[in-house]
């Protein structure tokens, strides 16, 4: 053996494979379901926040964000999409409605943060169904970050929840009811923004809290809009005729994305691009 | 690619250096030193039962388990069976996994290098896995039928890879025995079709899982 390692330049090579093995952590993955990721790819909601909340917006500023929705695996359309909003003026984030991965797998949803870390504003999720496939709820929360968070931004309050009801089985956990109730009872913020996966009015969110949800949302003053993804198509409306007005956004292969801009107490206006 | 290849050869041999201290015993003297690196263990003729496996393995990563272990049949010449068990812990995957897979692999060649050691360079294979444990495994009528069209927990993979052996003493009963090590670059059918839609965004490289093992006749 002694021989075979000086015979080969070998030795020399030793501290290079050294090196690559330490490297190669990522490459030898123990399971699809492994979440392990760099530092730089993991809590990605609180840095994106982070980077945010380093240009406030002065009280009383219009707020402009784009809206779009189920990233999954459309990677080709997502770096075209960043190129689009990149060359918008004026935005402040981009909100992604959920299904961030296809098959609830971290690598996916790093796949997705290589293109949308490009963006020159910081974008933030919602958990979608696809996020929650096999161990995609932990993954979820190890890329990105709780399923269930809020952030105040300007005059207006973000309200980000996990209604993927039918992956928890129908179990009346999701929404969960006793927190979105709460984030929507401060009134500390102007305005409130409300942005979940599954659509309240689908059969994948759980029929016993649907009333629930959609009552909460409909005594809340302060509510501008309800934003969803999951129907790969956009659409804008009054599903319960009851003043709420709920924003679906298009997928990524759909290419094609809205702006959104909000000012005074209840305005807002909608602007659709295509790229 | 080829880089990642030349650097795990590299990696791989630290590690059977590390396991010459077992082959300090002395071969016998009617062991050829070409012989016994370039001629596969005895397989026809073979007096030992069916079920006796020829090999046992170690190894990690390859998306079997942090740890998978397991037993392999030499099938025919260059053709081998390997049956694994793995095992991933809570911390990494979110849930303990506990991994069942099967291994098909085909090395065409055994090349001599020097003394008792011998190189495959190339094993081409095929592998399929079923993970128990996740945390939102499909529940019965949780789902219509086709929601998702693909299986959380059944993986089918493919994998390329090398395998440098140092020959040790033959068994009692006289077969061939080496002790090798592995890597395999392999990739999964979900990883293939993501990479397959998305080629300008994604490489080939983004869709590579490394495994290193051990192999030891038995």
């Amino acid at each position: 053996m002694r021989s075979f390692l000086q015979n080969l330049p070998v030795r020399a090579l030793l501290p290079v494979a050294a090196a690559f093995l330490f490297s190669s952590c990522d490459l030898l993955e123990f399971s699809p379901n492994d979440h392990r990721a760099p530092e730089s790819e993991r809590d990605l909601t609180e840095k994106n926040l982070a980077r945010l909340l380093q240009n406030p917006l002065p009280a009383g500023d219009t707020l402009r964000f784009v809206f779009t929705g189920d990233s999954q695996r459309f990677y080709d359309d997502a770096e075209d999409l960043v190129k689009s909003v990149n060359q918008q003026p004026g935005i402040q984030f981009m909100l992604v409605a959920g299904d961030i991965s296809d098959f609830g797998f971290a690598r996916e949803m790093r796949w997705v943060n290589d293109d949308l870390r490009k963006l020159k504003v910081p974008y933030l999720t919602v958990v979608g169904n696809h996020d929650l496939v096999g161990n995609g709820r932990k993954a979820y929360e190890a890329i990105f970050g709780p399923r269930n968070y809020s952030f105040v931004y300007g005059d207006t309050k973000f309200i980000f929840t996990d209604t993927n009801g039918r992956e928890y089985n129908f179990d009346r956990t999701a929404p969960d009811m006793t927190w979105v109730n709460k984030e929507l009872a401060d009134r500390t913020a102007r305005r409130h923004v409300i942005i979940s996966h599954v659509p309240p009015q689908d059969e994948d969110f759980d029929p016993a809290l649907r009333e629930a949800y959609a009552g909460a949302l409909r005594q809340d003053p302060r509510l501008i809009f309800e934003l969803n993804g999951h129907r790969h198509a956009f659409s804008i409306g009054e599903p319960f005729e009851d003043g709420v007005t709920y924003i679906n956004s298009s997928s990524f292969e759909s290419r094609q994305y809205v702006i959104l801009t909000v000012w005074g107490d209840k305005g807002f206006r909608l602007k659709q691009v295509t790229f | 690619m080829l880089q990642h290849i030349l650097s795990v050869a590299l990696v791989a041999a630290p590690l059977v250096a590390s396991a010459s201290p077992i082959s300090s015993v002395a071969a016998p003297d009617t062991l050829g030193v070409t012989t016994t690196a370039s001629i596969p263990r005895a397989t026809s003729g073979n007096s030992r039962p069916w079920y006796r496996p020829n090999h046992v393995v170690l190894q990690t990563g390859g998306g079997l388990g942090m740890v998978a272990g397991g037993a392999g049949f030499t099938l025919k010449d260059r053709l081998e069976l390997d049956i694994l068990v793995g095992y991933v812990p809570e911390k990494y995957a979110g849930s303990a996994l506990s991994l069942a897979s099967a291994k098909l692999l085909y090395s065409p060649w055994t090349l001599p290098i020097k003394d008792k050691w011998s190189v495959k360079p190339l094993t081409v294979g095929g592998y399929f896995s079923y993970t128990h444990g996740t945390i939102n495994d499909e529940e019965p009528n949780q789902y219509t039928k086709g929601y998702y069209w693909f299986s959380t927990d059944t993986r089918i993979g493919a994998l390329l890879g090398s395998r440098l052996s140092y020959a040790l003493p033959p068994t009692a009963s006289g077969y061939a025995r080496n002790l090798s090590a592995f890597y395999e670059l392999g990739t999964n059918d979900l990883y293939i079709l993501s990479y397959a839609q998305n080629r300008k965004s994604l490489s080939p490289a983004d869709i590579l899982v490394l495994s290193l093992g051990l192999k030891l006749d038995i």
